[in-house]
C-alpha cells in the first residue's frame, strides 16, 4: 500500500488497566487521527497518564488494543517507542545536559540526522524562547525552561503520535503561548498528537477534539463547541464573595454553582441574564460581593458539569 | 520553519546501523549523565585501589609476598566490579523515586545498547583505578608477575559480570531502600567476605564452599591468573562458573526489561 494512503489513525480499543484494586482505566476507546490536536482532560487520579503509557509500550493493558496503522502497539513495544515521541508528567533527567546538547542527543536517538536535529533544535529553541538558556544545565534551569527544553527534546524528531503529558506545566503565560503554536504545528504537520493538560480554558483554543476522563471512564468527546453544545442559551455568573462572607441563598433561576475560596460560580439562563445582575448587585449593595462578571459558558463549565470537579475553577479564580 | 515539512517517518528502523547508531548515542547519553560524577568516581576507584595496596603495607610492617600478590591482584576486581555492582543500582534506584526512568526506557532504542552502553562506561569509568592500583602496587611491592594476554579476557568478563549482575538486581528491584540496603551489604562482602584479596582457605568452611558457585572467587581466580604463574588453579572451572552469571544476568536483565507493569 502506498504510504500516503495508509491509514495511520491512533485507535484505542476498550482498554483496561488495574492497579490491584484501582480500575486506572475502565474501558477507554478513542481514536486520533492524523493532524489532529486530542485532548485529555481529567482530574487527578482520572488515569490519564496511565492511558497514555499504554499507548507509548511502558504500560501492559489487562485488556484492550491499540493500534497505530498496521502496528499493533500493545503487541509490539518497540514499535510503539519508535512511533511516538513522549514527553513524560515527571521532569526530563537532564541535570548534566546544556539544553541545547539534551535536544540534540535526545533528537538523534529518535533517529534525526544531526544536521535536520541541529536546524530543528534552533527554530524550537527560537519558537519557545529559551535562546537565553541555550548553553545553562539542565540542573540550573528553572522549572518552566526545563519543562520547555523537555518539549524540544522530544520533538525534535517527532514521531507519528506525539504523546505530552501537561506540557505547559511550570511554564509561563506568554510562552505557554508559544508552545500551543508549536504543538499546532506539530498537527498540522501530520502528527496525530495526544495531549494531557489541566489547563481547560487553553486546551480549549489548542485542540481539535477532546475527551473528558474521570475514574477510568470517558464521559464525554468531541470537539470544544460539540461539548458546549449543551451549555447553549446559557450564561455563566461569577461573584466574587467579601472574605468571610457565607454562600448567600441562591434564587431559584440559578440552574449550577460551585464556589472555591470566595468564588462564587453559577449558570443561569441567557433569559435571566437580567435578574442575575439586580441579584450580583443586590449582593454588592449589601456588602457581601466584591466584584461580578456575566459572560458566555466556557469549556470549563462543561468540565466542572461532568466531574464536579471545582479544582479547574479554583485554578482559574487563584 | 522548514524543517517539518515532511510527514515524520513510519517505517521503523533495524538492523546493524541501527543498533550501532543507538548504541553510540546511548553511551553519549551516559557519558553525559555523568559527567558531575564522573570525575569524582574515577579519583575514589584511583584511591581506594591505590589505598588498599598501601593500606596492606601499614597493616603489616613487612608485607609477606604472597599476601602483596594476593592484595595487589584481588584490588584490580574490586575496582571493576564496585562501579557496576554498587553505583550502578543506586543510579536506577534514583531514576525510579525521581521518575526519570520512564523516560529513559520510552526512548525508542534497542535494549542491548543501553545495556552494552553502561557496560562501556563502567570499563571506561574502571579501568583507571585498576591501571593505578596495579602500578602503584608494582611500585610499592617487589611483584612477581607475570602479565599474559588472558588477562584481557579476564578483565572484560569480570567487568562484564559484575556490570550485569548489578544491572539486572537494579532492575528487578522496586524499592530504593531495598537496593540501599543490598549495595551496602554487598561492599561489605566483597571487601571483607570473600576470597579476591586473600586465598580462599582463609575463610570458614561453609563459607569457602559457597564462593566456589558465586561470581567473586571465579573473578579474582581468572585476573589473578592473567596476571600471575602458578599462583590459580582450576582457572577452566572459574570461567565456567563466571559465564554462567553472565549469562543468566543477562537473561535476568532481559526477562525484567521485557516486563511491563
Ligand atoms: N504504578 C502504579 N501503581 C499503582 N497505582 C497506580 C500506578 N500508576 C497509577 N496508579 C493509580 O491509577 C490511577 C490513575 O493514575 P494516573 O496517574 O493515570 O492519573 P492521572 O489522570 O494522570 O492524574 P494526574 O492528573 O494527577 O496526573 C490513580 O488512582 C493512581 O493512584
Ligand atoms: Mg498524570
Amino acid at each position: 500500500m502506498p504510504e500516503e494512503r495508509r491509514d495511520w489513525s491512533l485507535r484505542v480499543r476498550d482498554l483496561v488497566k488495574t492497579f490491584k484494586e484501582v480500575r486506572a482505566n475502565d474501558g477507554i476507546t478513542l481514536r486520533v487521527e492524523p493532524g489532529e490536536v486530542y485532548g485529555l482532560l481529567g482530574p487527578n487520579g482520572a488515569g490519564k497518564s496511565t492511558l497514555v503509557k499504554q499507548v507509548i509500550g511502558l504500560l501492559a493493558p489487562d485488556s484492550g488494543t491499540i493500534t497505530l496503522g498496521p502496528y499493533d502497539l500493545v503487541a509490539d513495544p518497540d514499535a510503539a517507542r519508535q512511533l511516538c515521541s513522549y514527553l513524560p508528567q515527571a521532569q526530563m533527567p537532564i541535570a548534566s545536559f546544556r539544553a541545547r546538547q539534551a535536544i540534540d542527543i535526545t533528537g538523534m536517538i529518535r533517529g534525526g540526522d544531526r544536521d535536520t536535529v541541529t536546524r530543528r533544535r534552533d527554530e524550537l529553541i527560537e519558537a519557545l524562547d529559551i535562546g537565553e538558556w541555550r548553553d545553562t544545565l539542565g540542573a540550573k534551569l528553572s522549572g518552566g525552561v526545563r519543562r520547555l527544553v523537555g518539549f524540544a527534546m522530544v520533538t525534535a524528531c517527532p514521531g507519528r503520535v506525539m504523546v505530552l503529558d501537561e506540557p505547559t506545566n511550570d511554564v509561563d503565560p506568554l510562552r505557554r503561548r508559544l508552545l500551543w503554536q508549536e504543538v499546532r504545528r506539530l498537527g498540522d504537520a501530520g502528527v496525530a498528537v495526544l495531549l494531557v493538560t489541566h489547563n481547560v480554558m487553553e486546551a480549549e483554543r489548542a485542540v481539535d477534539r477532546l475527551a473528558v476522563i474521570d475514574r477510568g471512564r470517558l464521559l464525554a468527546e468531541g470537539t470544544p463547541s460539540s461539548l458546549k453544545a449543551e451549555d447553549r442559551g446559557r450564561l455563566r455568573l461569577q461573584v466574587m464573595l467579601g472574605p468571610r462572607v457565607e454562600t448567600p441563598a441562591l434564587p431559584p433561576f440559578v440552574q449550577l454553582h460551585t464556589r472555591v475560596g470566595h468564588n462564587l460560580m453559577t449558570v443561569v439562563a441567557e433569559a435571566e441574564a437580567a435578574h442575575a445582575i439586580r441579584w450580583a448587585q443586590e449582593l454588592m449593595g449589601l456588602g457581601l460581593a466584591e466584584e461580578y462578571a456575566l459572560g458566555a459558558t466556557t469549556l470549563e463549565d462543561v468540565y466542572i458539569r461532568l466531574t464536579g470537579d471545582v479544582e479547574a475553577a479554583g485554578r482559574e479564580a487563584g | 520553519m522548514t524543517t517539518l515539512a515532511a510527514p515524520p517517518a513510519s517505517a521503523l528502523r533495524s538492523g546493524v546501523v541501527y543498533w550501532w547508531h543507538s548504541y553510540r548515542m546511548m553511551l553519549r547519553w551516559e557519558m553525559v549523565s555523568l559527567r558531575m560524577v564522573l570525575v569524582i568516581t574515577v579519583i575514589v576507584q584511583i584511591l581506594t585501589g591505590a589505598g588498599f595496596v598501601l593500606a596492606l603495607g601499614l597493616f603489616f610492617g613487612t608485607v609477606p609476598p604472597r599476601a602483596a600478590l594476593f592484595v595487589s591482584t584481588g584490588v584490580l576486581v574490586i575496582t571493576l566490579i564496585t562501579i557496576g555492582l554498587v553505583l550502578g543500582p543506586q543510579l536506577v534506584a534514583m531514576q525510579k523515586a525521581e521518575k526519570t526512568y520512564d523516560f529513559l526506557w520510552s526512548l525508542p532504542v534497542p535494549r542491548t545498547t543501553a545495556a552494552l552502553a553502561w557496560v562501556t562506561t563502567n570499563l571506561i569509568l574502571g579501568l583507571p583505578g585498576m591501571a593505578v592500583a596495579l602500578g602503584v602496587a608494582l611500585l610499592r611491592y617487589d611483584l612477581d608477575l607475570h602479565l599474559s594476554w588472558a588477562v584481557i579476557p579476564a578483565v572484560l568478563l569480570t567487568l562484564f559480570t559484575g556490570t550485569m549482575v548489578g544491572y539486572a538486581l537494579a532492575h528487578a528491584l522496586g524499592n530504593p531502600m531495598l537496593v540501599a540496603a543490598i549495595t551496602q551489604m554487598l561492599i561489605f562482602v566483597i571487601i571483607g567476605f570473600s576470597p579476591i584479596n586473600f586465598p580462599a582457605d582463609q575463610l570458614p568452611g561453609w563459607l569457602a564452599t559457597l564462593h566456589r558457585w558465586l561470581p567473586l572467587a571465579p573473578m579474582a581466580d581468572i585476573v589473578r591468573a592473567g596476571l600471575t604463574e602458578g599462583v590459580v588453579e582450576g582457572v577452566a572451572r572459574s570461567y565456567l562458573v563466571l559465564g554462567t552469571w553472565a549469562v543468566a544476568s543477562v537473561g535476568i536483565s532481559a526477562a525484567v526489561l521485557g516486563r511491563r507493569g
